[in-house]
C-alpha cells in the first residue's frame, strides 16, 4: 500500500485556505479516500447519524505526480484529524521556500517514540531555503477491503438526486439567520418548491419563526407559481404546494443545517437546497466557478446530505 | 403575511421599526437572568417593557413612538401581554443580523394573540416571528417612586465608571451602602462582607466622572448586591463607548432609581450631536429605569 504525491500550489491554497477550515467545522475527524484519480474527504459516510458531506477532488486539481497502489484497486482510505492536518500543512508552508516548490505528501509507517509497534502517518516534506521540514501527522490504520466498499457505495448512492434544486440565497446572510434560529429551537422544517421558494421554519410551542425566500432559481423539475397562492401566508403556500406536488418538505436538525452552511468557509459561488425522492434526506450542493468565469468548476465538488428526523407523521 | 386586509382593521399597534440592532442593546440591559418574563404595555405614546424580580427590583424599557418609523395605535385602553424576554430577544436577534439594514413590522395582536414580526424590505424574503403571548400575572405592582424631599437626591455618573464601581463591589459582596453626602458633594459606596471595598466619587475632584450632584443632606442606604449588579451587568456596549451618563435618584424610602440611555440610531447614520453627557437627538434614545428597593434598615435617621 503506497501513498506519494505532491501538491501543486492551487492544491495547497484549496486546502489550506477554503476546504481544511470548512470540512473542519463539519467534524473534527473525517475519512480521506484516495483512488486512482480523485481524492475524498468524507464525513459520516460510515455511521447513521450526522451530516453526510462529501468533498470530491480530481488528483490534477490537488497533486501532481500522483502514485498510489493497493491491492484493493488502488485505493486507500484511513481516517484522520483535520485540525491536525491542517496545522501540520500551515507549519510547513511556514518554513517552505516558496522558490522550491516542492512539497511532498505521503503515507508512511513508522515508530513513534516509546512503542514498539509502526503506526501510519500522513507526512509533508518541504524543504526551506537552509532548512528541511517533515510534519508527520498521525491516521488510522488503513480501513478494511469491506469498510473502503462500503465508502465506495456511500459515495456512489449520491445518484438519488433531488428532482427539483433552488439557488439558496445569498449564503452570509443565511449563515447569520440560522446561527440566530439555533437558539429558537432544535428542529427546522425545510421546504423547497417547483416555483423556487425556499422555505426554513422552527415551530415551538411558543414561537414560530421562519424565513420564506421566493423566486429563487431552479435547476431541474419547475412550476409556475400560481397567482392564487399570493395572498397566502408562507406556511399555507407550502401546505398548497405539497398538496399539489408541487413542493416537498422535510424536519431537519437545526444544528445540522448550521454545519452544511459552514461549508461557505470553502468559499463556494453559489449554493443549492433540494429534497431526495421520497424525502429521504435535505441536500445541499454547493458550486463553485472557474476563477472570473461562470463556468462551474468540474475539478473539485461538495455536497452534504442531511439526515431526517422522524416526525411519526406522513 | 395572513389575510392582511383582516387584521389590520383589527391589530391594536402595527409599527415599523429600522433599527433592530438598538431595541435588542435595549432589552439586553434588563435581562439579568436566563428565564425572565416581561409585561409589554402598547399605548398611544409607544411600548413599554417591564421586568421585575421577588418584588425588589423592577426595570422598564420605554421604546418611545418616535423611535418607530410608523406607529399605528388603534386601541382603547393600554394592552397588556406578557412574553418571554429571552424569547424576545432572540427572535429580534435573527431579523437584526439579516444583514444591510431592516424594517421590521410588529403587530399585535395576531389571530390567536401573537405578537407578530415580520421583515418587510424584500418582497421576495421574508423573515417572519409568531410569539406566543402570556396573560400577564397580576397587574404589575407599580413602584411608586417619589422624591425624598424638596430638594432631589441625584447624581449622574459616567455608565462606564458606575458599572465598573459595581463591579469591583463584588468581592465583598451581598449587602451595598450608598450613601450621598453635601459637604464635601460626594457619593460613597461601600461594601462590607469578606472584606470592605470602598469607593468614593468626589464631585469637585473629577467632575468629569461624576457629571451632576445634587444634594442637600446626608443620605445611607444598604441594597442587595445581586440587585445592584443586575442594574449594569448587561448595559449595552453602545452606551460605554458612546461615553454616556447614567442618572441615579434617591426617593422616598430609600428606593433607588437608576436611569441609562440606550442609542437606537441606525449604526449606518453618524450622529453629530455626541457631547460629553452622551446627548443624542431625543428621538433615537430608549430609556432604561431600574427601581431597587433598599434592604429593611435598623437604623436610617437620616430619611423620613
Amino acid at each position: 500500500m503506497k501513498f506519494k504525491a505532491f501538491l501543486t500550489d492551487n492544491g495547497i491554497n484549496l486546502l489550506e485556505k477554503r476546504i481544511l477550515p470548512a470540512l473542519d467545522k463539519m467534524g473534527r475527524v473525517c475519512h480521506l479516500y484516495l483512488t486512482r484519480d480523485h481524492a475524498f474527504f468524507l464525513h459520516n459516510l460510515l455511521s447513521v447519524d450526522g451530516v453526510h458531506s462529501v468533498a470530491q477532488f480530481s488528483k490534477e486539481s490537488l497533486f501532481h505526480d500522483y502514485r498510489i497502489s493497493s491491492n484493493n484497486d488502488d485505493r486507500i482510505a484511513f481516517s484522520v484529524d483535520l485540525s491536525l492536518l491542517h496545522r501540520a500543512l500551515r507549519s510547513v508552508l511556514a518554513v517552505r521556500d516558496s522558490n522550491s516548490n516542492a512539497l511532498l505528501i505521503k503515507l508512511v509507517k513508522k515508530l513513534p517514540p516509546n512503542s514498539t509497534q509502526a503506526t501510519p502517518f500522513l507526512t509533508f516534506e518541504a524543504r526551506g531555503h537552509r532548512s528541511a521540514v517533515v510534519q508527520d501527522v498521525p491516521v488510522s490504520k488503513p480501513l478494511s477491503r469491506a469498510d473502503v466498499h462500503e465508502l465506495h457505495l456511500a459515495v456512489e448512492s449520491c445518484e438519488q438526486l433531488p428532482a427539483t434544486l433552488v439557488m439558496a440565497p445569498e449564503l452570509s446572510s443565511l449563515h447569520s439567520f440560522v446561527d440566530g434560529m439555533k437558539h429558537v429551537g432544535d428542529v427546522m422544517g425545510v421546504s423547497v418548491s417547483k416555483y423556487g421558494d425556499l422555505h426554513l421554519q422552527i415551530s415551538t410551542s411558543l414561537i414560530a419563526l421562519g424565513a420564506e425566500f421566493r423566486k429563487l432559481k431552479v435547476l431541474g423539475e419547475r412550476a409556475d407559481p400560481v397567482a392564487e397562492d399570493n395572498g397566502l401566508s408562507a406556511k399555507t403556500r407550502v401546505e398548497r404546494g405539497v398538496q399539489r406536488g408541487d413542493a416537498m418538505s422535510v424536519q431537519v436538525s437545526v444544528k445540522h443545517f448550521f454545519k452544511s452552511l459552514q461549508c461557505s468557509l470553502a468559499k463556494p459561488d453559489c449554493a443549492f437546497f433540494g429534497i431526495a425522492p421520497q424525502g429521504a434526506c435535505l441536500m445541499v450542493f454547493f458550486q463553485f466557478f472557474v476563477p472570473g468565469t461562470r463556468v462551474t468548476d468540474k475539478s473539485f465538488s461538495l455536497h452534504c446530505k442531511l439526515p431526517v428526523l422522524d416526525t411519526g407523521s406522513s | 403575511m395572513s389575510s392582511a386586509a383582516a387584521v389590520d382593521t383589527e391589530a391594536d399597534l402595527v409599527c415599523e421599526l429600522d433599527s433592530v440592532r438598538g431595541i435588542v442593546d435595549a432589552l439586553c440591559s434588563v435581562r439579568w437572568k436566563r428565564f425572565q418574563d416581561a409585561l409589554v404595555e402598547l399605548s398611544e405614546h409607544g411600548i413599554v417593557i417591564i421586568v421585575e424580580e421577588t418584588g425588589c427590583l423592577q426595570a422598564k424599557v420605554y421604546l418611545q413612538r418616535e423611535l418607530f418609523i410608523k406607529y399605528d395605535y388603534a386601541a382603547t385602553g393600554r394592552p397588556r401581554f406578557g412574553v418571554s424576554l429571552g424569547l424576545f430577544i432572540d427572535c429580534l436577534n435573527t431579523f437584526s443580523v439579516h444583514g444591510r439594514s431592516n424594517v421590521l413590522e410588529l403587530r399585535y395582536p395576531g389571530p390567536d394573540m401573537q405578537l407578530m414580526l415580520r421583515s418587510v424590505d424584500s418582497p421576495d424574503a421574508c423573515i417572519y416571528a409568531e410569539i406566543r403571548t402570556i396573560i400577564p400575572e397580576t397587574i404589575s405592582w407599580d413602584y411608586n417612586f417619589e422624591p425624598a424631599g424638596s430638594t432631589p437626591l441625584s447624581f449622574t455618573v459616567k455608565s462606564a465608571a458606575l458599572k465598573e464601581a459595581i463591579d469591583d463591589l463584588e468581592w465583598p459582596g451581598s449587602s451595598i451602602q450608598i450613601s450621598l453626602q453635601p459637604a464635601p458633594p460626594s457619593v460613597i459606596f461601600r461594601g462590607e462582607g469578606h472584606g470592605d471595598l470602598q469607593i468614593d466619587f468626589n464631585y469637585y475632584a473629577n467632575t468629569d466622572l461624576l457629571i451632576a450632584f445634587s444634594c442637600d443632606r446626608q443620605v445611607s442606604h444598604r441594597y442587595k448586591y445581586k440587585f445592584l449588579r443586575a442594574t449594569t451587568s448587561n448595559i449595552p456596549a453602545s452606551v460605554l463607548k458612546d461615553n454616556r451618563g447614567s442618572k441615579a435618584t434617591i426617593g422616598r424610602g430609600g428606593m433607588l432609581k437608576i436611569q441609562h440611555l440606550v442609542s437606537v440610531a441606525k449604526p449606518s447614520v453618524p450622529h453629530p450631536h455626541i457631547d460629553s453627557a452622551g446627548y443624542q437627538q431625543p428621538s433615537r434614545i430608549a430609556y432604561i429605569e431600574f427601581f431597587v428597593k433598599p434592604e429593611v434598615e435598623e437604623s436610617n435617621a437620616d430619611d423620613d
